[in-house]
């Protein structure tokens, strides 16, 4: 007897092995070690010819730190890039929420068309769409502005909103509505008490996946923003691509990454807060 | 068997020529299918071209431990970094019986005396390009970086101008326009540079590297900082698009970039055979003549001037004479460290 049931919790943990290896596996090799390569070359020589200087010529050094420590213009950039990915969340919400509501309480039949239209826009490349929103905005003397970029990033992340809110919503129980109804509450009473808390999840885990993305965006300021439009992406993508200073870009890689898991943990933390309330 | 054998035949040549092809990582649409087409007739063999669109992405990519190609095309500062890294072998002239068609302008440069590594094959210069029509109608001067650096002019132009987003070719325009050279490295010279450039900002539509061509041809934007191939381009679809107005690009009299690519053969180029052949190819006359016809480049060979459209051979913005020659210069590298404070100063360029 102890031996099969033995055998069923090794069956068990090798289950749970097989199911949280993958991913386990996919984050060490594609996020862990690449994180940990930048930090590495953060403390590096940017080399003549790009890359890294030899290690045994140089050593290591905190030299990129004190260069972006040194002047206030790379904090102003990461403040500033801050500022648009939560502007850019809050105008996803107040756009996603009313249309995901109005997803839901469609008949089943058209729900599932209106979600596909939501997903449409990912049949054609993100290029191609910008390039689009180059030639509405243009007429209308608003390309090239902060007004653009804005307007390009909302466009671009507004499903990343959409879809979780709908997942959120599609489960809330019209029973409750319906108790609160009975009980006297008016449409806005029902919103605010009811529906609002229990969409909670659906809104923090959708205004991560806008706000990360945002912060770490460099195609949209470089095609639709003006002569002032530089956000933190636009700043390590030339480190890297038009600079060759590893090492600096690599600093600034980590000082998004971990403004960016700071905003993740308050995320969590705020979730775990609510759900146990 | 009946059946197989005709295939087996078919494929024979196939697998001959597989094994002779000549591998190129050149410029986007830098060489005619035409061309190609003629050079894999002569040779019997296959060209295969893979693309860059930056000279950073293709020394990137080597660096990062691409191989196989047998042909490069880089700018000539990107030839000087790949000599010094040793990432070159040295060309045979007694392979290359047309290497005399090279303008003597053009032998000996820089970046590799006595063109031990490389053979010239086309050129551009960072010019203005601007909506001629335009600049009639508001009476400003077209020959001058004057037109996008002092506000006298820019008020105008507001929102209709944009500059390369390269912080070594603007730097370069603002530094000639203050009278030094594009090659200088003085930081106090670096700051007024940018100072002028911070003052003429407000009047910028955006930093454009591509989306010029376009918004030039369309009439969005009436001044360009950019380089003389996109003008070219520019023209040609303004004329296309009948555009009620004309498209001009000019040298401004302070002097500007020049950029020469040249082709060098890969350390560990399978087959430098063909390399050989093929730089030979292009070193004639009507081959070389391609690429100002199909691409509107300036050409350092100097048989294929008659071979060229007058549209392009007639302008002096693709060949400079002799004396606007000497007002322009060709980039060179920067060291890690005036990279790192470029870099700064761009960013305070941008965010300011």
């Amino acid at each position: 007897m102890r031996g099969s049931s033995s055998t069923a919790e090794r069956g068990a943990r090798l289950t749970r092995w097989l199911v949280t290896a993958p991913p386990a596996l996919f984050l060490v090799v594609f996020f862990l070690v690449p994180a940990l390569i930048m930090a590495a070359a953060s403390f590096r020589e940017p080399g003549e010819f790009g890359g890294l200087a030899p290690l045994a010529s140089t050593g290591l050094t905190l030299e990129a730190y004190r260069f972006v420590f040194d002047d206030v213009i790379y904090l102003e950039v990461l403040v500033r890039s801050f500022a648009v990915a939560a502007l850019t969340t809050v105008i996803c919400l107040l756009l996603a929420y009313p249309l995901a509501l109005l997803i839901v309480r469609s008949p089943k039949r058209q729900r599932d068309r209106l979600v596909l239209l939501v997903i449409l826009p990912f049949a054609s490349n993100f290029l191609i769409r910008i390039y689009a929103w180059m030639m509405i905005l243009g007429p209308l003397e608003l390309l090239y502005t902060p007004f653009a970029v804005i307007a390009g990033m909302v466009y671009v992340h507004l499903p990343f909103m959409i879809l979780p809110l709908y997942t959120n919503l599609e489960k809330h129980d019209p029973v409750l509505l319906e108790a609160a109804q009975d009980l006297g509450a008016g449409a806005w009473t029902r919103f605010r008490r009811v529906t609002w808390p229990l969409s909670l999840p659906g809104v923090l885990s959708g205004a991560a996946l806008v706000f990360i993305p945002v912060l770490g965006m460099f195609a949209v300021p470089e095609l639709l923003g003006g002569t002032g439009d530089l956000l933190i992406g636009n700043l390590i993508k030339e480190q890297f691509l038009d600079n060759r200073d590893w090492p600096l870009g690599a600093a600034l890689s980590l000082l998004l990454t971990a403004a960016v898991l700071a905003v993740a943990w308050l995320s969590a933390l705020l979730t775990r807060g609510r759900s146990a309330s | 068997m009946k059946r197989l054998l005709p295939a087996l035949l078919l494929l024979a040549p196939l697998v001959a020529t597989a094994t002779d092809t000549l591998h190129l990582y050149i410029w986007n649409n830098y060489i005619s299918a035409q061309t190609a087409t003629r050079f894999e007739a002569a040779c019997g063999c296959r060209l295969k071209q893979d693309y860059y669109s930056d000279n950073e992405e293709m020394l990137a990519k080597l660096e990062a431990g691409a191989t196989g190609y047998d042909l490069l095309v880089p700018t000539g500062n990107a030839v000087e970094t790949l000599i010094r890294k040793g990432a070159l072998q040295p060309v045979d002239r007694s392979r290359l019986p047309h290497f005399a068609n090279v303008d003597p302008a053009f032998r000996d440069p820089w970046f590799d005396p006595g063109n031990r590594y490389s053979v010239p094959y086309a050129t551009s210069v960072t010019l203005l390009g601007y909506n001629a029509t335009k600049l009639t109608e508001l009476g400003l001067p077209t020959d001058t970086w004057a037109l996008i650096f002092e506000p006298a002019h820019l008020v105008p132009l507001k929102g209709r101008v944009t500059v390369l987003n390269s912080p070594r070719e603007l730097m370069a325009a603002a530094l000639r326009y203050l009278g030094h050279s594009a090659q200088d490295t003085d930081p106090a010279h670096w700051r007024a540079a940018r100072d002028l450039i911070l003052r003429a900002k407000p009047y910028w539509a955006t930093f454009s590297n591509s989306t010029y061509i376009k918004d030039l041809a369309l009439g969005n934007i009436w001044v360009a900082h950019g380089y003389s191939n996109d003008m070219v381009r520019a023209r040609a679809d303004a004329r296309a698009a009948g555009r009620p107005f004309a498209i001009g690009f000019t040298i401004p009299k302070e002097g500007a970039v020049l950029a020469v690519d040249s082709f060098v053969i890969d350390r560990a180029a399978p087959r430098p055979d063909l390399a050989h052949r093929f730089i030979d190819f292009m070193l004639q006359g009507d081959n070389a003549a391609d690429v100002s016809n199909l691409i509107g480049a300036g050409n350092p060979n100097r048989a294929a001037r008659p071979a060229i459209r007058p549209e392009v051979a007639d302008e002096p913005a693709i060949f400079p004479p002799a004396e606007t020659l000497t007002r322009l210069e060709m980039l060179r590298d920067l060291d890690p460290r005036q990279r790192r404070l470029l870099a700064r100063m761009w960013t305070e360029i941008k965010v300011k």
